[in-house]
């Protein structure tokens, strides 16, 4: 919120720079964005055109003298249109600084020009401002001023104006008078209330008027109205549309200006009902009818709801309660009488409403973070001070309020020493009560106990942790000690999911991998990329009901397209190639109602430089290595992956599925965008946790030699070599030690579909030096066993 | 027979300087002091020879023998050190030839601030908690005091998944879970992702990471408060870094403030990342609010707490000066490599 200091100044003294004021502010919790000054230029001044001749190497130019009241006329060369001699101007001096740039002595066309006679965009200032001056070329004033005044006086401008960030606690201060009453209690000034009386010279009273119905006090627990006759609309005054400027709003007319100054100034948002064009007379607060149509003052359509409050007319809803009025009821230059309307509406219900309808208003910004009911009868009041004021209307006698339930009074008590417990400060009894009371909170120290009454407006201040907040942020938060926790010692730690997830990342990044960090929406077309059928699980993903858009709009079901986009990325970025990985939950949708489960995965990616499938598939044992596992790595997998290129990883037996690494088809590839061979592995977190293997006890070191064998073996291709390895772990019993594959041949020689697997074969006895018989023995289990479940034979 | 041995002797030694490698040296020393040698020779000739002179010839064959072998040892001994060096030699290497310079990836640059911020409040005392990112509006907004259609719901724009589940927009429904089933003393720090419908740019990301900690016990004040982010202040950013705390308002904290560290990149003096006021802005934090621990069943007559939260990537840009938010979500291997641990 903006706020020109001269503005706050009528109600408070203010007697420091505005970046000391923002300090005194900030530190006492009334946060400060900044400050700036209105005047978007320096050094114009008000000259008189003396003479304006044609430039004679022009058709358009002017050649102008200009008194600027410096004893010397200056020679100005001027291309508006509308300059003639005679004319009060703004005259940017050599050396000005305007929004579009600095003025210098130049030469125009052969003539000297010493300055520039300005229009109103060239000064940023607007027509709401001043009216016209954008009109037509440059601005020509229609008052005296003496030559040489500086133009910003001349607009009222060269105010600081401050912007406040109000937080949601206080929308007290959503208002010139909030926040003079708040710079009042922090710079130990005094808040004056303006005098508010008036003279009512209409005739009549208010119900010969109007009428006023209320149908719903819970969304409308105050509403209160006062009649203008007579009403003459017109420009507001000069200072009135710069304070409106100053808080960045646009004059429109001085009825509707009234309102506006009104809600800036003390928080209560208005509005002017042009009383013609009410039906009957007669203003009824309702929830609208289903399906009922309201074109509000932007020119907008609006189907509505029971919901939502409405200000109806005998017949149709004529504005959306607290948040924009009706374009039927709009106050226009013929407006004669004029109900002016202040109310306070639920701030919930107003929210909603504003909400759904997608519109956002001054007014309903205020109401939706909460109007003070208790105060609406003044600020009409001060809407009526300030119509007699500007003389635009006579105000009726009388006035309409209804207020049924009016708010209690609200006393809370606090305890000093919890009080000074809580903040850590000890801060004397008394000293809480002069803070107290600086903020207008009656107060009553007894013994230990205060008693606060707080002022309406406060609607923040429920209790003790309040009152402590308000001691302590005028106290100075920087008296907060510094001080050690107290009580028992605990003890701090990760658990071991946590640790779990941290180790595979740090594995990983030991061979060479990154961390990714993809978001985890995604879009629902990603999944259909990845081909799967339509009753996977993993193509219903959690829906977001109002995602950013398409492509955040589903909590991801699998990481990998995630992880496809990234390689992609690298790939289109001409990164020669990419190790990346991940560790991120996926989201399985729960019953309806119930949260979705979310269970952690790994996925691996790679492409380029030394990346291929093993290498994918050292990258998994290793890691799996490293928790005690050596899973069965087996032909099978996604559509997605490449159909001769992908396995499913999984332990014991196959009962338990760890995940999937494969090549990614050609067909997926060329979907996602990927240019190169891309290679991806996705590894359940959870099972891999669960089923690592504890190291045990240390097995003593061997007393007895090994002995080794190697083996040759010719098998069809359809073998796999690991099958095979795991046929000759099983078969060479206890006393084998190890197996391990040295050489895979293809020749002519072995013929058409066959493959020599060799393997070197180490035996070895705990408690004695191993015999040839039963090597041999073993060597012979070895071979049956071969033969039997892969047709091996030995290789010639 | 003297003169003999002599000759035999002098003539070694001068063979000997002629001898450059070890296999001529070998037949050298066979030739003279092998079994078939010359000296040895003269030995096997002995019984020719007078019996009181055998005793001499022995000593004078024994004196050349011992001449002839220490010489022999030192030529050994310098024709290894020069083969040696002729070996080292050939087998230099261009040490300036590329290898491969890194093996190693590395955490992303979130996780290593995340992992600095754990490892300092684990330190402290503090447990590392998680929970669902898909969450019940209940923990999410309602046990933090934000009940629906509240204003302090705006600055917290929500991804909704139905009117009662939402992304949750912090880490703060964690506390809340703990709060509820656990009984004080609670010292906990509870991190991970959270979701605001922003749009993604320069500053903002609708998925961004939070680490948040709670402490609920008896008599705790807000100095603990002040001198636990101290503590923490100088766990991150080293001695003389110190803690501002200004006046704020969170639904869920009473008093709240907004707490400010010293600048790290210019100790307070003031520069260009700190806009010259010497301070950053770094974490929200607070006294809990009563009614919070009301409704998490907690007695706030007899307990209280604070709490504090920080963002990750607001605390990975400070550290490493990341321009734009977006890099941090991107996985450009150009930007990942920049990062080592």
């Amino acid at each position: 919120m903006k706020i020109p200091m001269r503005w706050l100044k009528e109600y408070t003294e203010i007697d420091m720079p505005a970046a000391e004021y923002a300090r005194r502010m900030i530190m006492t919790g009334t946060a400060v964005e900044g400050w700036e000054n209105t005047a978007r230029f320096t050094n114009v001044v008000v000259g008189r055109v003396k003479t304006c001749q044609m430039h004679p190497d022009s058709d358009h130019l002017h050649v102008c003298t200009v008194d600027v009241g410096a004893g010397e006329d200056l020679q100005v060369v001027c291309g508006a249109p509308n300059v003639a001699a005679g004319q009060l101007v703004c005259c940017a001096l050599e050396g000005a600084v305007l929004p579009g740039g600095t003025i210098k002595r130049g030469r125009i066309r052969g003539v000297e020009s010493c300055g520039m006679l300005c229009s109103g965009p060239e000064l940023d200032v607007p027509d709401s401002l001043y009216p016209h001056c954008g009109d037509k070329g440059i601005i020509v004033l229609n008052e005296e001023y003496p030559l040489g005044t500086p133009a910003q006086d001349v607009f009222g401008l060269g105010d600081d104006v401050i912007e406040y960030e109000i937080l949601a606690n206080r929308p007290d201060c959503l208002s010139v008078w909030g926040i003079a009453r708040e710079t009042a209690s922090v710079l130990g000034g005094h808040f004056v209330m303006p005098e508010i009386g008036y003279k009512e010279t209409g005739k009549g009273t208010f119900s010969d008027y109007a009428a006023v119905r209320v149908e719903d006090e819970v969304n409308c627990p105050r509403y209160c109205a006062k009649i203008v006759s007579n009403v003459k609309i017109g420009p507001s005054p000069k200072w009135m549309r710069e304070y409106l400027h100053g808080a960045g709003m646009r004059s429109i007319n001085n009825i509707v200006d009234i309102t506006n100054f009104v809600m800036l100034e003390t928080g209560h948002p208005m509005h002017a009902f042009d009383l013609s064009k009410v039906k009957d007379s007669t203003i009824v607060v309702r929830r609208a009818h289903e399906g009922e149509v309201l074109k509000t003052l932007d020119g907008k359509e609006h189907v509505l709801n029971p919901s939502m409050l409405v200000i109806a007319d005998s017949e149709n809803a004529t504005g959306l309660a607290g948040i924009m009025g009706g374009e039927e009821s709009e106050i226009v230059s013929d407006t004669a009488s004029v109900l002016f309307e202040c109310a306070a509406f639920e701030r919930g219900n107003n929210r909603v409403t504003a909400r759904t309808l997608g519109i956002r208003t001054e007014s309903s910004g205020r109401f939706e973070k909460g109007v003070c009911a208790e105060t609406c009868m003044k600020a009409l009041d001060r809407a009526c001070m300030l119509v007699e004021m500007l003389s635009c209307g006579e105000i009726v006698p009388g006035a309409f309020d209804f207020y049924p339930h009016p708010a209690p009074k609200k006393v809370v008590t606090a305890d000093v020493n919890r009080i000074c417990r809580r903040i850590g400060v000890d801060v004397p009894a008394e000293t809480m009560e002069d803070i107290l009371l600086s903020l207008n909170i009656d107060t009553e120290v007894s013994g230990d106990t205060l008693t606060c009454e707080i002022p309406a407006y406060r609607q923040d201040i429920e209790g003790e942790a309040d009152i402590s907040e308000e001691v302590l942020r005028m106290y100075g938060y920087e008296h907060i000690p510094s001080t050690l926790m107290t009580g028992e010692t605990m003890p701090g730690f990760r658990n071991e999911k946590q640790s779990f997830a941290t180790g595979i990342k740090k594995t990983l990044v030991g061979m060479g991998f990154f961390e990714a960090q993809s978001f985890s929406f995604i879009s629902p077309a990603w999944l259909q990329k990845l081909g799967l059928s339509d009753d996977d699980w993993r193509m219903k993903p959690v829906e977001i009901r109002n995602p950013l858009g398409e492509d955040t709009s589903v909590m991801r079901t699998t990481l990998v397209p995630s992880m496809l986009n990234a390689l992609a990325l690298n790939m289109n970025r001409g990164n020669e190639s990419a190790r990346l990985m991940e560790v991120s939950p996926v989201f399985h949708p729960g019953a309806e109602g119930e949260l979705p489960e979310e269970h952690p995965w790994l996925i691996i990616g790679m492409y380029g430089d030394g990346a291929d499938f093993y290498a994918l598939k050292r990258a998994v044992m290793c890691l799996c290595a490293k928790y005690g596992l050596t899973p069965d790595v087996q032909p099978g997998g996604d559509g997605y992956y490449h159909p001769g290129r992908k396995a499913e990883i999984s332990i014991r037996g196959g009962s338990v599925k760890l995940g999937q690494m494969g090549e990614i088809h050609p067909l997926t590839a060329e979907k996602f965008e990927l240019s190169e061979r891309a290679y991806v592995a996705q590894i359940d977190v959870q099972a891999l946790r669960t089923c690592q293997a504890e190291i045990g006890a240390v097995k003593p070191l061997p007393k007895f030699p090994a002995v080794s064998r190697d083996l040759a073996l010719v098998v069809d291709e359809a073998i796999g070599a690991g099958d095979l390895l795991r046929v000759i772990e099983r078969a060479a019993g206890k006393l084998c030690e190890g197996v391990k594959l040295f050489d895979v041949y293809r020749g002519e020689r072995l013929g058409e579909g066959k493959k020599s697997l060799a393997f070197t074969i180490w035996f070895r006895s705990p408690d004695h030096t191993l015999t040839e018989q039963e090597i041999s023995a073993a060597m012979d289990k070895i071979l049956a066993a071969a033969s039997k479940n892969a047709g091996a034979v030995i290789r010639a | 027979m003297q003169q003999i041995i002599n000759k035999i002797c002098e003539r070694a030694l001068s063979e000997l300087k002629g001898v450059s490698d070890s296999k001529s040296l070998d037949e050298l020393r066979v030739r003279i002091l092998g079994k078939k040698g010359e000296l040895t020779g003269i030995l096997r000739s002995m019984g020719q020879v007078s019996a009181e002179l055998r005793p001499k010839i022995g000593q004078w064959v024994n004196e050349a023998r011992e001449t002839i072998e220490n010489a022999l040892a030192e030529a050994q001994k310098q024709i290894a050190r020069r083969e040696l060096e002729q070996r080292l030699e050939s087998e230099k290497l261009d040490v300036t030839l590329p290898v491969q310079d890194r093996s190693e990836g590395s955490l992303h640059p979130m996780s290593l601030v995340l992992e600095t911020l754990l490892d300092i409040f684990t330190g402290m005392g503090f447990e590392a908690v998680e929970g669902p990112e898909v969450e019940y509006d209940h923990f999410n907004f309602e046990l933090m005091n934000i009940p629906k259609n509240h204003p302090a719901r705006d600055a917290q724009d929500t991804f909704y998944v139905d009117d009662n589940i939402v992304l949750r927009t912090h880490t703060s429904p964690v506390q809340a879970r703990i709060m509820t089933t656990r009984k004080p003393p609670i010292r906990i720090v509870s991190f991970g992702r959270v979701y605001r419908a922003d749009e993604a740019d320069a500053t903002h990301s609708p998925v961004f990471h939070q680490l948040e900690g709670l402490v609920i016990d008896e008599n705790v004040s807000m100095g603990d408060l002040k001198g636990t982010l101290d503590t923490f202040a100088k766990r991150l950013y080293g001695e003389g870094v110190t803690t501002r705390f200004r006046p704020s308002f969170f639904p869920f904290t009473e008093p709240s403030a907004e707490v400010d560290l010293t600048c790290a990149a210019c100790r307070g003096k003031g520069c260009r990342v700190c806009k010259g006021t010497g301070w950053i802005e770094v974490l929200g934090a607070g006294m809990v609010n009563p009614k919070v621990l009301e409704m998490c069943g907690i007695d706030s007559k007899k307990y209280s707490g604070f709490a504090f939260g920080m963002g990750v990537e607001r605390l990975t840009n400070l550290k490493y000066n990341v321009p734009d938010m977006r890099y941090l979500y991107e996985n450009d291997m150009r930007f990942l490599k920049q990062f080592r641990g």
